[in-house]
This record gives structure tokens, C-alpha cells and sequence, in this order.
């Protein structure tokens, strides 16, 4: 049975302890604390007696452990909140790409962000579900609030291998249907394929009130295209779909499509409040996970 | 216009046009295959964009292709020829006409013009291809080739054009061009060139007949020589110079002053008055100085009175001391021999006790006035004056200077020989005529047996004493000894009456006797009467008449002059004349000196010494050294001929004194001069230099440099890999853009 850390070194996890999870969206659940919910929570679980000082609401002064130790102690609790998050985890056969310079495939760097982010939320105390698509739902957990999620959400990213093909906005209406809840929609993909069926799918979700936020996967050979001699590009997806072409000659080309695609998206993404976040496979993603984190805190 | 290739097998190299080629289908045979995810990007970019790529991948390929094959182009060095098949580098015959005229001197502050014409000619010769042959003819003084023969080894005639250095001599470029056009018919190779490296004086070079001459000669042989003419003229235009020197026409003696007149030319058109320092110099002492004041383009004649008291060979030499760019004019020398004194023997055939009745005594006293008036001066002659009797012989092997028969009725047949055989070895007799003459005598044994009087007698003619008497003829006269009355301030001739003389005999004399019509041999005859020795005489004066007064005949090495009237007052008052003492002067000095070699000469012609041989002299030659104006030593040798030995010299080219020295001998001295026309730097104009290379189809070039790229030109054609290399450059800059482009990189 694989284990979390079989997934996340212990550097990451360090690093994500230090860290908060912030939802720009007041999204309903039961929270207190940091997060601002227009509901009470009402999971309340001891965590330690202090010392009573003055100011302190005589309300939550521990009278038992007075009438034992004749001192005043305040009682305080683990506060819980009812954020309830899903992971969509794309394991199409273009997520199988990886470059010379990266040294882990679209796929596998999207697996551990999507164990980061899991854990990272059940550390929270919030509900983390997972979904695995290509060109359908191939597996759903449900939010889990409860730590021992975690291994089932390990165990079902490691089922995963990409192969088939995408068909995002076709995944997206069903999902739609299944996840009923509103929540955090965590979308992690290359998303290749149709911008404006994607943002119809998207834009779906934000109709069901959900917060979404996309990592969109990228190489740096998709960025960059450094290919100089003729190179035969054949798809991951289709067997038989492939282009012989001088690199150079059509790079300029190329450069100039994904501009175009990436500004749709962008645009698309901004026009529904969704927040995108382009992710380099060549970065550290424990790190580009940390730096997009503290960005959501100084915009809170 | 046609195309040749000078690297022809790197134009193989154009073949690397497959090397891109190769390369583009090797690309697309070898490619790389990756497994690819955004295909949705690349679907859309290959279909929009599939036939722009193809046609930017023709196009890239093409300019790539096309690299490789005009760099192969370049490197193989195309030239644009002309009609005529290129040279190339096939051998030559290379024969260069060096301008070494004193002219060629003339320095401004880039150095002298025959240092320029010597570098390029260096130049030139070094440039040759393996193989070439090389003559070069000097044209300064006289034409002459500074090689024995044609050579091939171009570097040792670069050596010994370096250690040459400019004559003083004039340019003579007819018989140059001549020459050189001649040397390179004797060449061998197939392309023969002329070069012509001169300043271009125009005096050298104006006369308008050279170039249709020398293009004529050069259209009649057998091959088609190039020519071309190299310019080495500076603008250097101040110039002075010591244009001639005039000694007196008569002999000198010594210590007997006379005038040397120079004449000084400042050529400079620009600047204004100059002033010099005028000095004469005998065997450099300086004599005299005069200061003189030249306009510019002026002439002006300078008169220096001189005193040579030692008697022999002297230099006489004018020189301005004046900074200018031709020094080598600033000074002339001439040579001057001085005479001791001419022994002159008179003989006199009708003498007199009386004062001025014999028949010499005028005579005497003409040809000895200083010693006749008692003056301190000497006279350059010293009179004998002997009776006609048995004693004429021995004073005839005396071999004096000159001997004058005054109406001498006859002589004896040994006085005749011995007349005949002094006259032969080079004396000089005048013949005067009076009633006492045996007019048949000298007709039959002068005149037909021995040759010596000039014309055979005729009749005596008397003009009554009612009548005038008859005067000289006013005429120009052309002997030395009468070109001095030519200018009328020297006295006048034809101031004298004659009232008798003897008419010269008619051909019908010969054989009827005296008769009167037209003179027997009266003038200087044709050439093709010198077979005849009768036909060596001339006549110098004649009478308003028609008849001769004065003749002249060659015998031998001598002379011998007749008057046909009487040299007292019988038979004219000639002696009684101002003329007369000069004419005397003139007419026994010179025939008494004439036949002594000259000793001024111009740059080429031979020069002749005679040094006399006595009885005791038994050796065949005599050794002398000449020392030539550059200073240099030479041992010549002097041949004996008869009483004397004669030296033939030739070698006079280098213009200046030469002197000849011997032990035991007096030191001589001749000087050869040249044309000062040289001193005038001013070169042809542009226009007329232009002219003159279209009238020798020639080409013009301005210096070595010039040349050599006209000769690649000729050789190789017109070379365009400068043009085919920037093709290249645009060609590889274009495949840079291109691809750039097409790449969709930007800065």
C-alpha cells in the first residue's frame, strides 16, 4: 500500500505546515477562525487549558478544573471548518508529456500538487474529494474531511497512468451533476482542447456556486518549443495523428498559437472569476504551490 | 566581352551547392521523433501555414544552395575579358625606354625625376612573370641600351637601373623609340610591351612628326607591340641656366685677351626678376664675376674679357651660382687651345728694298700689327719672309704653320714636291697671284699634275683706270675664316677695289686656252664629282663680277687658298683697307688651325686628338689616360699615322671635360655639350600628351602602380571577385534574415 510519503518528501510537507489555506470566496461550510463563514461551526474539539487572564470571556473558564485545582483555567478549542474541496486531476494522454529539462511528466508533477493540496486541506480539517478524468470520470472520491482520507486519495492518484484523450468540458458537465455541494473546485491540467467549451463547462461550475481554481500544466517545451532539427511530433493521444516539420520554420507559428490560447483561457478564466495558475513541471512545485498559497494570503 | 576564370579548379567548388542540399533531405530522412501534447497547437499552425512553409523551405533551401556555389565563384577569381583571349601570366619581352636626360635631374621635395623613373621602371621589371625578357634603352644623350643584349634575369637589371644615375645629355627619343622597337622585333617571346618612362619635355616630344613616325614603324612589324607611356613630370618650373658660351672664332694666343661670352637664360615663367652671380673660371680659377639681372622667360649675354697666358689645352667655364631645381644647367665649360704662336712663312716673289713695295709687306704687317706698332701685346702670328729662290725647300720641310706664295712666278720641281707633300700631311698655303706669275706653270704643274691650286687660271682681267673698279660681292659668307665680317661692325669688304685678277679658266680653256665665259669648278661641287680631285675646291668671295675672288681646296690633309688679285696695292687697295688686317688675320690663322680636330663637341660624336711624332717616336701607339666628366679613369691609346698619333674616342655621351693626360705629352682637353633645350622643365600638357599616345596608339599611365593594374587588366581581364564576394556577403546576409524571419525570431 503506497503511503504519503511515498509521494511528498519531508521537505514538502514541511514547508506546507507553515502555510494557510485562504478561500477568496466566503463559500459555505462550517468554519471559525480564519475562516470568514457566515455560519457557526459546531464541531468544537478540546485542544489545552491556559491560564485565565483578565478580558477573557468568563463563559469559557473550565469551572470543573476550578473546583479541583482552585485556579481559573480558560478552555480552548481545535476550531474546524467545513470547506469542502475537490481535486480534478486530468490524466489525459497529453498530461504524459514530459520534456529534456523537466524531470517529471505533466502527470506526475499534477499528482503530487493534487497530494499537496489534499493534504495540505485535510491539515485544515477541510473535506477533500478527488476526481480522476480524461476523456471521462475514471474515479471520484468524495470530500473527506477525515485524515485516513488522505491514503485513499495516495491510493487513487497512484492508480492513475495517462493514455486516453481529453474531453474536459464533456467531464466538467458531468461533474457538474455529481458534485452538488457548493466548494473549492481544484482543477489540475493541461487543459488542451476546445477554450470555448472549456469555459462553457466552466463557467457551469461557477453557475453552481463554486470557487474554482485552475493549475494549468505546463513543460517548458510547450513554452518555449526549442526543437531545432526536423522532428516528427506525434500526439499522445491519437495514435496516428503526427506532424513531420522543421521546428524552426513553424516555431514562430506555434509561439504566436499559444499565445493566442493562453490569452484565451486567461481571459476566459478572469470574464468567471476563476483563478489560474500556470505551473512550470521544471519548478519545484512544493514551491510554486508555497508561492501561489502566500499570494492568495496577501490578496485576502 | 568575355569570361574567364583565373582559379578554375576552385570553381569545382561549386558543387558544395549539394552539400545544403544533402543536408535539407538528410533532415528530413533523419528526423527526430517526440511524443507530443499540445498537438491541438500544432494542428492548427501546420494547417494554416503548410504551403508558406513550403515555400519558405524552397526558398531558405535555394539561398543556402546557392552559398556554397559563389563562394566557389569568388574563389575561382572571374575576370570580365575583353574580345581578345587574356594573357595571363604567358612571358614577355619587355623593352623600356628610361628617359636619362639631364632634364630627368630636375628635384623638388619628393625627390628627382629619375629616381621616380627608376623606381617605376624597377617596379615594372619585377613585376614581370617567369620567363619575361628585359632590355632598357637609355634615351638621354644618345640612344643606347643600358644592356648588351635582352636578359632575363629582371633582378640584375633592377640592380644596375639603380646604380645608374641621369646624364647631362638631351633626350633623343626618335632614335629611342627606334631602337627599342627594333630590339623587340629581335625578342622572342609573343607579347612584347614598350614602355616609355619619361618627364615628357616638350621639347623633347613636341615634334608632331614622332608619334605618326614610330606608330608607322610600329604597324610595319610583324607582331603588334603594346606601348604605353609612364609620366614621371613634377611641377617644377624655376630654372636658370648657362644656355652657351662663344670663345672668339680666331685662334688665341698667349696672352692675348679676348672675350668669352655667355649666354644666361632664366626659364622660370612665374617669378620675377633674379638676380645671380655670374663667375668664369680657367681650369677653375675663377677669372671674373658679374652679377646678373634676369626677368623671367628672358634671355641675357654676359661678356667676360680673359687673359690665358700659358699656351696649350684650357677649360674655360661659366657658372651661375643660383638655387634652382636643374642644377646640373647652371654651368658649361667649353675647351680652348692657346697658341704659342703660328709661324707663317711669306714668300715673297716680287721683293722690294723700298718700304711697302715688295710684294709681302703689307701682308707682313697685317698679320703682325701689335709687333709692327710696337706694342707690348703679342701677335698671335710670327711672319718669315724668304725670297723665291733655292732655299724655298728647306724652309718648307721647316713645316711651318702656314705658307703664303705672293706673286711667286715659279718654283722648282723639288720646291713643288716639297709644297705637295706639306700640304698633304696637313699644311695650309695661301696663294696670292701678281704680274710676275707663270700662269701656264701653275695651271699645268699645280693645278693638273699635283692638285694643289684650287682652279685652273684663265685670263687676267684689267679694268681701265678710267673706269671704277670692281667691287666684292656683298654676300653672307659661309667659310669660318669670312663669318667674321658677316657682322658689318667687324669692317666691310666690299669696300675694296679691284682693278686686276686673274678670271678662272672655262672647260674650253682646258684644251683651247685662255678664253672668258663660265668659271672651271667655280662653286663647291656635288658629291658625285668628289671622285674627281679637281672637285675639291670651293669658292669663298667673289667678285660683283661673277668672278672668284677667294678659293678654297682641300689636298690631303691640308688646305690650300688662292687670291686671284695681288696682296699689295698693285692690283687693288684691299691693303689699304681697315678690313684688310682682319681679313688677313681670319684668313691665315684659320687656315693655319682649321684642320686641328675640334675639340667642342656635342654628346656622341667621336672625339679626335693628334699628338705629333717625331723622327725618334718608333712605337706604333701611344698610352694616355682619359679622364671622363664623372671623374672616372680610362687608359685609351693613340695610333700612329704618319708623323702623327691620332686618337679616336667615341664613348662622348656623358656631356662634360674630358681630359687626356700622358707622361712626357701636354695635358688636352675636349668638352662635349648638349642641347640646353632640356633646361626647360615644362612638360606637354595633358591634352598634347594626350595626343601624342592616340598618334603612337599608346596608353598613358601616371605611375608604376597604374600600370601594374593595367597590365593585370590586360593580362587577366577585368577581375569581379570584389563584386562576387559581395553578392556573397548579401547572400548569407539574406539567409540569415531569411531564416530569422521565417523563424519568427526578433531582436
Amino acid at each position: 500500500m503506497p503511503r504519503v510519503h511515498d509521494v511528498l518528501t519531508s521537505g514538502d510537507l514541511n514547508k506546507f505546515a507553515s502555510l494557510q489555506v485562504f478561500a477568496r470566496q466566503v463559500v459555505e461550510g462550517f468554519c471559525s477562525g480564519l475562516h470568514k463563514s457566515p455560519h457557526k461551526g459546531f464541531s468544537v474539539e478540546f485542544k489545552e487549558h491556559r491560564q485565565y487572564v483578565a478580558g477573557d470571556d468568563i463563559r469559557d473558564i473550565d469551572w470543573k478544573l476550578f473546583g479541583k485545582t482552585d485556579r481559573l483555567f480558560i478552555r480552548e478549542y481545535e476550531e474546524e471548518t467545513n470547506l469542502r474541496c475537490t481535486v480534478l486531476l486530468d490524466s489525459s494522454g497529453s498530461m504524459g508529456y514530459r520534456g529534456s529539462r523537466s524531470s517529471l511528466s505533466k502527470h506526475d508533477y499534477a499528482v503530487r500538487l493534487a497530494a499537496c493540496l489534499s493534504y495540505l486541506m485535510l491539515q485544515q480539517q477541510d473535506s477533500v474529494g478527488l476526481v480522476n478524468f480524461d476523456d471521462q470520470v475514471r474515479s471520484y472520491l468524495p470530500p473527506r474531511s477525515r485524515p485516513r482520507h488522505l491514503q485513499s486519495i495516495v491510493d487513487s492518484l497512484h492508480e492513475q497512468t495517462p493514455g486516453a484523450e481529453t474531453e474536459l468540458a464533456a467531464v466538467f458537465h458531468e461533474m457538474v451533476q455529481k458534485i452538488q455541494r457548493r466548494g473549492l473546485l481544484v482543477i489540475i491540467s493541461d487543459l488542451f482542447g476546445d477554450v470555448d467549451q472549456l469555459m462553457k463547462a466552466l463557467a457551469h461550475f461557477r453557475h453552481a456556486h463554486h470557487e474554482i481554481m485552475v493549475f494549468q500544466i505546463w513543460d517548458p517545451d510547450e513554452i518555449d518549443f526549442p526543437f531545432r532539427q526536423w522532428t516528427q511530433f506525434a500526439s499522445l493521444e491519437q495514435a496516428d495523428h503526427q506532424h513531420l516539420v522543421d521546428p524552426s520554420q513553424i516555431r514562430a507559428a506555434y509561439l504566436q498559437r499559444l499565445e493566442q490560447f493562453r490569452e484565451q483561457l486567461s481571459r476566459g478564466c478572469r470574464r468567471h472569476r476563476i483563478n489560474l495558475v500556470p505551473m512550470m513541471t521544471d519548478q519545484p512545485y512544493a514551491d510554486a504551490l508555497a508561492s501561489y498559497l502566500a499570494h492568495r494570503r496577501r490578496a485576502r | 566581352m568575355g569570361f574567364n576564370l583565373l582559379n578554375t579548379p576552385l570553381a569545382w567548388g561549386a558543387l558544395a551547392f549539394c552539400v545544403p542540399l544533402i543536408l535539407h533531405i538528410l533532415n528530413r530522412s533523419r528526423f527526430r521523433r517526440v511524443e507530443w501534447g499540445a498537438m491541438h497547437l500544432l494542428d492548427s499552425v501546420v494547417k494554416v501555414n503548410h504551403r508558406r512553409f513550403q515555400l519558405e523551405q524552397l526558398l531558405l533551401l535555394l539561398v543556402r544552395c546557392l552559398i556554397p556555389a559563389i563562394l566557389a565563384f569568388t574563389l575561382a577569381r572571374p575576370v570580365l575579358t575583353g574580345a581578345a583571349a587574356p594573357a595571363g601570366n604567358t612571358p614577355t619581352s619587355l623593352v623600356v625606354v628610361l628617359d636619362n636626360s639631364y632634364s630627368m635631374q630636375a628635384t623638388d621635395e619628393t625627390g628627382s625625376r629619375y629616381k621616380a623613373a627608376v623606381s617605376a621602371a624597377t617596379d615594372i621589371i619585377a613585376a614581370l612573370p617567369r620567363g619575361s625578357d628585359v632590355s632598357v634603352i637609355a634615351a638621354g644623350g644618345a640612344a643606347h641600351s643600358l644592356l648588351d643584349t635582352p636578359v632575363f634575369d629582371t633582378e640584375a637589371v633592377c640592380r644596375k637601373l639603380r646604380a645608374s644615375d641621369a646624364t647631362l645629355g638631351a633626350g633623343q627619343f626618335r632614335d629611342s623609340l627606334t631602337a627599342a622597337l627594333t630590339t623587340l622585333a629581335g625578342m622572342n617571346n609573343t607579347r612584347r610591351e614598350l614602355v616609355v618612362i619619361s618627364d615628357f619635355q616638350s621639347a623633347d616630344w613636341a615634334d608632331s612628326t614622332l608619334a605618326d613616325d614610330i606608330s608607322r614603324q610600329a604597324s610595319a612589324l610583324s607582331f603588334q607591340p603594346e606601348l604605353t607611356l609612364l609620366s614621371v613630370a613634377s611641377d617644377v618650373a624655376e630654372n636658370m641656366a648657362v644656355e652657351s658660351i662663344r670663345l672668339p672664332a680666331v685662334p688665341v694666343g698667349k696672352g692675348q685677351p679676348f672675350l668669352v661670352r655667355a649666354e644666361l637664360r632664366n626659364r622660370s615663367t612665374t617669378s620675377g626678376q633674379v638676380t645671380a652671380r655670374a663667375f668664369v673660371e680657367i681650369d677653375g680659377d675663377t677669372q671674373s664675376v658679374t652679377d646678373v639681372v634676369l626677368a623671367s622667360d628672358s634671355t641675357s649675354q654676359v661678356t667676360f674679357p680673359v687673359q690665358i697666358e700659358e699656351p696649350g689645352s684650357h677649360i674655360v667655364t661659366v657658372r651661375l651660382d643660383v638655387d634652382d631645381s636643374l642644377p646640373a644647367d647652371n654651368q658649361s665649360s667649353v675647351a680652348i687651345n692657346i697658341r704659342d704662336s703660328l709661324d707663317v712663312l711669306l714668300v715673297d716673289g716680287d721683293p722690294s728694298a723700298e718700304p711697302l713695295q715688295s710684294e709681302t709687306d703689307f701682308l707682313s704687317i697685317a698679320l703682325t700689327p701689335f709687333h709692327f706698332g710696337g706694342l707690348k701685346l703679342s701677335d698671335l702670328i710670327a711672319t718669315r719672309t724668304v725670297a723665291a729662290d733655292g732655299s724655298l725647300k728647306s724652309q718648307f720641310e721647316q713645316t711651318p704653320a702656314a705658307i703664303v706664295l705672293a706673286n711667286v712666278p715659279r718654283l722648282t720641281e723639288a720646291q713643288a714636291n716639297e709644297l705637295q707633300r706639306y700640304v698633304e700631311s696637313g699644311g695650309a698655303v695661301l696663294i696670292t697671284c701678281g704680274s710676275r706669275m707663270d700662269v701656264p706653270w701653275y695651271n699645268t704643274r699645280l693645278f693638273d699634275n699635283r692638285s694643289l691650286l684650287p682652279a685652273r687660271l684663265g685670263a687676267l682681267k684689267t679694268i681701265d683706270s678710267d673706269q671704277d673698279g670692281v667691287h666684292l660681292q656683298a654676300q653672307r659668307f659661309d667659310h669660318p675664316a669670312l663669318d667674321y665680317f658677316n657682322d658689318p661692325a667687324h669692317g666691310d669688304l666690299t669696300a675694296a677695289e679691284f682693278r686686276k685678277w686673274f678670271q678662272l679658266a672655262t672647260a674650253s680653256d682646258a684644251s683651247t686656252g685662255l678664253d672668258t665665259g663660265a668659271t672651271y669648278l667655280p662653286t663647291r661641287l656635288a658629291d658625285s664629282r668628289q671622285d674627281d680631285p679637281r672637285a675639291q675646291a670651293s669658292v669663298l668671295a667673289r667678285l660683283a663680277t661673277g668672278d672668284a675672288l677667294l678659293l678654297e681646296r682641300r689636298c690631303g690633309k691640308g688646305v690650300v687658298l688662292m687670291l686671284t688679285t695681288s696682296c699689295d696695292d698693285d692690283w687693288n687697295d684691299l691693303p689699304l683697307q681697315p678690313s684688310f688686317v682682319p681679313l688677313m688675320q681670319q684668313l691665315v690663322a684659320t687656315m693655319a688651325t682649321r684642320l686641328s680636330p675640334q675639340i667642342n663637341l656635342q654628346t656622341g660624336e667621336a672625339a679626335v686628338c693628334f699628338y705629333p711624332a717625331t723622327a725618334e717616336d718608333t712605337a706604333d701607339s701611344i698610352a694616355l689616360t682619359l679622364t671622363r666628366p664623372d671623374g672616372s679613369r680610362q687608359p685609351v691609346t693613340g695610333e700612329r699615322q704618319g708623323d702623327r698619333y691620332v686618337l679616336n674616342y667615341g664613348d662622348t655621351l656623358q656631356p662634360g671635360v674630358y681630359r687626356l693626360t700622358a707622361a712626357d705629352l701636354p695635358t688636352e682637353h675636349f668638352v662635349t655639350t648638349t642641347s640646353r633645350a632640356e633646361s626647360s622643365l615644362s612638360g606637354l600638357t595633358t591634352e598634347e600628351l594626350d595626343s601624342l599616345a592616340g598618334g603612337m596608339n599608346a596608353g598613358i599611365v601616371s605611375d608604376a602602380t597604374a600600370y601594374l593594374k593595367q597590365d593585370r587588366l590586360r593580362r587577366n581581364g577585368w577581375e569581379v571577385w570584389k563584386i562576387a564576394l559581395a553578392i556573397l556577403l548579401v547572400f548569407l546576409f539574406l539567409e540569415l534574415l531569411l531564416q530569422q524571419k521565417f523563424a519568427g525570431v526578433r531582436s
